[in-house]
């Protein structure tokens, strides 16, 4: 009990390691890697615009964004979709995990998350902020409103990069993320309306009258972003920040496809074409796994592997039986009863009852080992 | 040792539940729910890169920007616009003598006339911009060298404003309206514009002065302090230590343009967000008859040269201007979309000769075991 409490994860029987193993901690590793790397590409694109603006202000340490937007970015504008990706994001599901257990090499050979892979995110968070900073910088050295008046204010600057950013993180997310739940699909267009009902509440006469020398931006909402160029430059550097990162994974998937890829491909055939492949599959193993074991201090299963009894439902109670005969013969008993547990779950069998007596003994034959 | 079945857990259930057998009626098994939510089994949509999906979108991508990179780049060509420096840097420039000989205390202004001539006339509204370079308002202790309840006409704000305008706060004990050094340093320049008519006569040019802020900034943003008449709301309050005339005297002809509510004002005191900018001054509106607004022909441009910038290398020029839907003529969009077109095409293009070539996509036979 002192040991179950000082631990991390605790278990009753060691078959449970296999998909502790196999399924939670395979999904647990690409979960981590798989946030990690989109945070740090994250915070690298939000923060590093002020170094590239540092160059044209004086460096003066001038913020590009709003103060508002610099408190909420992480804590309301980015926090849920990652997090979503972070709890539910599967590659491959959980029987294909325990089917292909080579699956899980990527995690013990730390492929997903290394020093390459920490400065291919750093170095895709600086390229997408000198795009957020440099393409809305050319687009806005002599931009006019479609009434001649001013557009090339830091306020309306401001706006535009924040915009711009939320939706390429956003649709940066949209790609990384392999498993599309409605929690998912809930967090991130939910995130993006939270923004612009934020950016345009907050950028409101209301606010402004209630404490105007903390809601400077007032008007600069509604005036940018009804502006048909705005849009234009946000489209424009939304596609150049996301391009590149598409093309690689593109190239990953196709030439250099891993173990991974092609399960997860597998996957997705297999869910078009329907599930009549996997249950022959099924069969043709456990036919292959029969019992082969020679016992010489009893008469053996000869008789019972060749007439096929233990292939059909109704060897439970033979297998039942058999329990009551030796202790050491309980572990084929249970092999027996894990092929029967198999073949029938294929067809959707409800697992053999096994006998009360089988249960009660297995506990206590390894709290003695 | 392998146990069979997961009837230990049950058994950990029903171990508790005959311990608690007097307490509650039902005894809680400790098994998570097998909802979808909890064995992560949510239904979703697993999106795969694959080039059926990948290389139409590159296409499509470039078949969409290309056009709207072409119709940019012409709209911004059929926009016309005219840039004449006149600060006065060379011995031969017609504004060298005002601006070698300023003086913070003298009282005549000094001014100096500039020829030019336009090629092509323009049509409908045209505006006037004055330009500023190497003039960095988007420095950090300038950005928040203002105070945004003063200016928006709150009576205690007027008297007492934040220390946010140090050091133009105060003169003495008077406080400065309006205070920061954003309002100290407002362009004063007075630009007035002749047509040159072929029989030699000077034909003064209408120049529309109101207009030319956002509205949000003209009616909420902005409001004079309460009182009988603009002096005496003021009362009490000094001018910023640069201005030659009190606030209240900015547009004595119109009450309505005048104080903190005047245009000028409040188009200079909205910064720019880069060191080289320019900012609306006047707007010429197109004649109600069918000549062009601004013919072709010569034209004089009369300044009263009130601002200094030689001392920090800075520029001064005076900008007409025709605009179209997307603003101003800048012609940096309309090649940034075609070039982003063309690459992501070409892009295309590469992609599926690579894939055709080189695909490795395996099918499940060789997925090792």
């Amino acid at each position: 009990m002192q040991a179950v409490l000082a631990s991390d994860y605790s278990f009753a029987q060691f078959q449970y390691l296999r998909r502790l193993l196999l399924v939670h901690g395979r999904w647990s590793y690409f979960r981590m890697c798989n946030f990690l790397g989109y945070f740090f590409y994250k915070n690298f694109a939000f923060t590093l615009v002020h170094f590239w603006y540092g160059f044209f202000c004086g460096f003066s340490a001038q913020a590009v964004y709003d103060q508002w937007f610099i408190t909420l970015f992480n804590i309301i504008y980015t926090s849920l979709p990652v997090l979503a990706m972070g709890l539910f994001d599967q590659d491959v599901n959980d029987q294909n995990s325990l089917r292909y257990p080579s699956l899980y090499k990527p995690g013990q050979q730390n492929l997903l998350f290394n020093k390459r892979q920490f400065f291919l995110c750093t170095l895709q968070g600086v390229t997408t902020s000198f795009l957020l900073f440099f393409i809305p910088y050319g687009a806005f050295s002599a931009v006019v409103k479609e009434d001649g008046s001013n557009f090339s204010d830091q306020q309306t600057f401001a706006v535009t990069i924040a915009t711009t950013l939320v939706i390429v993180v956003s649709v940066q997310i949209g790609l990384d993320t392999h498993y599309w739940t409605a929690v998912n699909h809930l967090f991130v267009w939910g995130s993006l309306i939270v923004y612009f009902a934020i950016l345009f509440s907050m950028q409101s006469y209301g606010l402004f009258g209630l404490f105007p020398n903390n809601f400077p931006f007032i008007g600069a909402a509604y005036n940018c972003l009804s502006e048909k160029g705005v849009w234009l430059v946000i489209l424009l550097t939304t596609t150049v920040c996301v391009v590149p990162g598409l093309v690689v994974s593109f190239l990953k998937v196709d030439l250099f496809s891993t173990l991974t890829d092609k399960v997860r491909y597998l996957q997705q055939s297999r869910k078009r074409h329907g599930p009549q492949e996997q249950s022959l599959r099924r069969v043709r193993r456990t036919s292959s796994r029969r019992s082969g074991y020679a016992f010489s201090h009893q008469q053996g299963y000869g008789e019972l592997i060749t007439s096929g009894k233990n292939m059909r439902r109704s060897t439970v109670s033979s297998a039942c039986s058999l329990e009551k005969t030796t202790n050491g013969s309980n572990w084929i008993g249970n092999v027996l009863k894990r092929k029967n547990e198999v073949s029938c779950s294929s067809q959707e069998f409800i697992a053999a009852p096994e006998g009360n007596s089988s249960a009660t003994k297995t506990p206590r034959q390894q709290r003695t080992d | 040792m392998m146990a069979s079945s997961y009837n230990a857990k049950d058994e950990d259930g029903h171990h508790s539940g005959s311990v608690s057998h007097g307490g509650a009626g039902t005894a809680k098994s400790k098994k998570p729910d097998n909802t979808a939510f909890k064995q992560q089994r949510l239904p979703a949509w697993q999106p795969i890169l694959t080039a059926g999906t990948v290389l139409p979108a590159f296409f499509v991508i470039g078949l969409i920007f290309i056009p709207i990179g072409i119709g940019l780049y012409v709209t911004s060509n059929n926009i016309k616009e005219f840039e004449i420096d006149y600060t006065g840097v060379n011995v031969d420039s017609p504004c060298y003598t005002c601006a070698n000989n300023f003086s913070w205390n003298s009282t005549t202004s000094c001014s100096c006339t500039v020829n030019f001539t336009l090629e092509q006339p323009f049509e409908n509204n045209v505006y006037m911009y004055y330009g500023l370079s190497n003039f960095y308002q988007n420095h950090r202790r300038y950005v928040k060298s203002r105070d945004d309840r003063q200016l928006n006409g709150d009576a205690t704000a007027l008297k007492d404003p934040s220390n946010d305008c140090e050091p133009y706060r105060k003169i003495g004990v008077e406080t400065i309206a309006p205070c920061g050094a954003i309002a100290n340093s407002l362009f004063n320049d007075s630009l007035e514009l002749y047509y040159v008519e072929p029989s030699g006569a000077l034909n003064a040019v209408p120049l529309a002065k109101k207009g030319i802020a956002w509205w949000t900034d003209r009616n909420v943003k902005f409001r004079n302090p309460a009182g009988v008449d603009l002096p005496t709301a003021f009362k009490g309050t000094a001018k910023p230590v640069n201005w030659r005339k009190p606030v209240y005297e900015l547009d004595p002809s119109d009450p309505d343009n005048n104080g903190f509510i005047n245009e000028d004002f409040i188009v200079w005191m909205r910064t720019a967000a880069l060191p080289t900018f320019r900012k609306l001054y006047r707007i010429i509106h197109k004649n109600q008859s069918s000549t062009s607004t601004l013919p072709s022909g010569r034209y004089v441009l009369n300044i009263t040269y009130n601002y200094p910038v030689l001392s920090f290398d800075g520029r001064k020029r005076m900008i007409l201007s025709t605009i179209s839907w997307m603003g101003g003529k800048n012609p940096f969009l309309g090649i940034a979309y075609i070039t982003v077109g063309s690459i992501c095409f070409f892009l295309g293009v590469v992609l599926l000769i690579i894939h055709h070539k080189y695909d490795t996509r395996s099918n499940s036979a060789d997925i090792p075991n």
